[in-house]
């Protein structure tokens, strides 16, 4: 019994479907469009009809249902901007961006656990639904697109040489100061790479450990794979909101220039009453 | 030790893939345990500090992702 388990495991003959690259449906003028892109669209129209209905909706006193939830994902995220901003009316100025990047990213997760979505479906031998976040091209545009929208905020914020100075801080004949700001920029560029990446191996990985689990489980493969979807649900409302809590903390590490100043203790030490 | 993993046959993929996995998560496995600690130990001191755990959560994710790095290695190596 267990050596039937673990040569499973051990010879590769027909294990579980692991994917970790999308398939190709169809070429349109000589661009792939991949099952993910599709699903993609599907997945941003139904957003978009869901958060239009829901804002028409709005009251002071809702109701309850759908309504509702998007109202307390809404005010949740604008909370963590406030936080992050440390202002209510800045954190109302950046919400739309941020509040629809986590819902875009929590229904992707979400509506890519649904039972259609991977291998169940085909076109030519491709499924025709992949998850959005499932795929690293995805992810690394999701987080190309979050970083250039720190950047033009953080820009439009302090204005575009203050920015600069942000990142090449201190005395402009020391050669150091370069040095360290451009150690600075590169580590922008590395932040886009550890977004997509945590966002990517998440979800693509559950996506792995539930196809194992109910390849493992044979003819009782909903009673195996069914606690890690549960978990995979929460996973992908978990990566959503750590997606956006950690491009707020770019966005305010971005925008406070307090280490920049030379008068920086005397104003901390103003704000502590000493 | 070496010349007898060298003389090996047989499918020494899988021998591989499980070393890497049972090393690669030791550290994660570590860090995510000492955050957890930290933050026990932080709550028990003074049970105010438990509204910091949505930012425990990023801590957490930030160290996920190495085990998560070992995890997609072994469907990525051949």
């Amino acid at each position: 019994m267990l050596s039937s388990f673990i040569n499973r495991f051990a010879t590769e003959d027909a294990g579980p479907s692991v994917h970790i690259a999308p398939a190709q449906l169809f070429e349109f003028k000589g661009i792939s469009i991949t099952n993910s892109m599709f699903f993609a669209w599907v997945c941003s129209t139904l957003i978009i009809i869901l958060l239009v209905i829901v804002a028409k909706r709005m009251k002071l006193r809702p109701k309850g249902g759908v309504t509702q939830f998007i109202e307390i994902g809404t005010d949740f995220i604008t909370g963590v901007l406030e936080n992050g901003l440390g202002d209510r009316e800045k954190a109302l100025k950046y919400a739309p961006y941020f509040v629809s990047i986590f819902f875009f990213i929590a229904f992707s997760n979400i509506l890519g656990l649904l039972p259609g979505v991977g291998e169940a479906l085909t076109f030519k031998g491709a499924p025709v639904f992949r998850a959005f976040t499932a795929d690293l091209n995805g992810t690394l545009a999701a987080s190309v697109i979050a970083m250039i929208m720190i950047q033009t905020f953080a820009v439009k914020e302090s204005g575009f040489i203050k920015h600069l100075r942000h990142y090449f801080a201190g005395k402009l004949w020391n050669p150091l100061t370069y040095l360290v700001g451009l150690y600075e920029v590169f580590n922008e560029l590395v932040r886009i790479f550890s977004l997509a990446l945590r966002l990517f191996l998440n979800v693509a990985i559950g996506e792995i450990i539930i196809s194992v689990f109910s390849y493992l489980g044979k003819f009782a493969a909903p009673l195996t794979s069914f606690p890690f979807i549960f978990l995979e649900l929460g996973v992908a409302l978990l990566q959503a909101y750590i997606f956006v809590m950690l491009s707020v903390t770019y966005l305010s590490l971005a925008v406070t220039h307090g280490h920049d100043e030379a008068d920086s203790l005397e104003s901390t030490a103003k704000e502590m009453g000493i | 030790m070496l010349s007898i993993i060298a003389e090996l046959t047989g499918n020494v993929e899988v021998v591989g893939k499980g070393l890497m996995l049972g090393i690669g998560m030791l550290g994660p496995g570590i860090g995510i345990g000492l955050i957890g600690n930290a933050f026990m130990n932080a709550v028990g001191r003074n049970p105010e500090a438990s509204k910091f755990l949505g930012q425990i959560l990023v801590f957490v994710a930030i160290v996920e992702l190495m085990a998560l790095l070992v995890f997609a290695s072994l469907f990525i190596i051949k």
